[in-house]
């Protein structure tokens, strides 16, 4: 039978501006639909690559938790680094990207299962929370420039951009990870 | 020599509402990042499938666009009616979904990469026109519409404008993971 579906986007309470705060909203719900998606997901499928060298849905959901702690603190709160293993358990290469050509998925996410992978995304979530919660209007147009890297290169960005990068990152990887269980779904024995 | 990566979002002029001129600034940044990752991709490549019954790359820039324009005009309140800005029926242009083992839509085969992104210029800039009249009042606006299958959708303008971003970028990701499945064209399925 036909059924109402209703979306709207309300905007959280508790933040010094709306503009974080509604970014904030958009990252839940894509966090919410992409876990509701994954519902049923086995360790199996979570560790499963269409190839060698290919992401599988676990490397990327760990991806998605360690990068949003990372630019969060050091895009958004603009500290000069992040603490990923202090906020999400995880380090920084744990979630194995860049695979090299016919690489296999890390050995540190072997086995686990998708309420691990939740509470390492809340826990980053928590702490962007947090950060957002403290962001004023004013705060949005803060140029912040990264330390050289290796190869001399920097990035400069502002807080706003940030703020639209960890919505659009997380949407761009979600869709790779609806992908993948459909190729899961699919795959023929091997 | 090193240089620095500037990463920013120019907020356009013209708009009635900053919220919505920084939805298009995002929108224009998600395309131009895709066809730059796209820009070499051959009428073979925008036809391959990584098995019978799911989507090529072709077939998601195709329905990007169509969303695009559907969206806009549902935030406006006005019917859906993509054939007449696109050439694409909102419904059967992008072939989705696709049937169990079936290959992209006939009217696609063939479409060199420039048909995508005159689809995908032609869809922005309906969606910047109508985006360019949301004022702030209109945003907690709520429309509403009823899907092919009967169900009744009720959603705010804000809503519809954080859709089309999340939507595109979504979509975005597949498109690059299908590129790299095409490079390599070994996926097990």
């Amino acid at each position: 039978m036909p059924h109402l579906v209703e979306t709207k986007l309300e905007v959280p309470s508790g933040y010094r501006s709306s503009v974080p705060a509604r970014y904030v909203w958009q990252l839940d719900d894509q966090t919410r639909r992409l876990f509701e998606a994954l519902e049923g997901a086995t360790a199996e499928e979570l560790a499963w690559q269409p190839a060698p060298g290919n992401n599988t849905i676990g490397m990327l959901l760990a991806h998605l938790a360690i990068a949003e702690a990372h630019m969060a603190a050091v895009g958004v709160e603009g500290r000069a680094d992040s603490d990923v293993p202090g906020t999400i358990g995880i380090t920084v290469d744990d979630d194995g990207l860049p695979l090299p050509e016919d690489g296999a998925p890390p050995a540190v996410l072997e086995g686990k299962d998708l309420a691990w992978f939740r509470a390492r995304v809340d826990q980053a979530r928590a702490e962007t929370v947090r950060i957002a919660r403290e962001v004023t209007d004013a705060d949005l147009s803060r140029r912040i420039v990264r330390p050289p890297r290796p190869d001399g290169g920097q990035r400069a960005f502002n807080v706003e951009w940030m703020l639209y990068h960890l919505v659009e990152h997380f949407c761009g990887h979600s869709g790779q990870i609806l992908m993948l269980r459909h190729l899961y779904r699919v795959r023929q024995p091997a | 020599m090193a240089t620095e990566e500037r990463f920013t979002l120019t907020v356009p002029t013209g708009y009635a509402c900053p919220e919505a001129a920084f939805i298009i600034a995002q929108l224009d940044d998600q395309s131009a990042l895709l066809l730059e990752a796209v820009r070499d991709i051959t009428p073979e490549e925008l036809e391959w499938q990584p098995g019978r019954g799911m989507n090529s790359i072709g077939m998601l820039l195709a329905h990007n666009a169509i969303v695009e324009v559907v969206w806009s005009q549902a935030a406006a309140g006005e019917p859906v009616d993509t054939a007449r800005i696109l050439g694409l029926d909102a419904f059967e242009g992008d072939g989705m979904p696709l049937p169990p083992d079936a290959e992209p839509p006939a009217h696609l085969a063939g479409k060199p990469f420039a048909y995508y992104v005159d689809l995908l210029e032609r869809a922005r800039a309906f969606a910047r026109d109508h985006a360019q009249r949301i004022t702030a009042a209109d945003l907690d606006t709520i429309r509403t519409r009823t899907r092919r299958n009967g169900q009744r959708q009720e959603f705010s303008v804000r809503w519809v404008l954080y859709h089309m971003l999340e939507h595109f970028a979504g979509h975005h990701g597949q498109m690059l993971l299908l590129r790299h499945q095409y490079a390599a064209r070994r996926v097990n399925v």
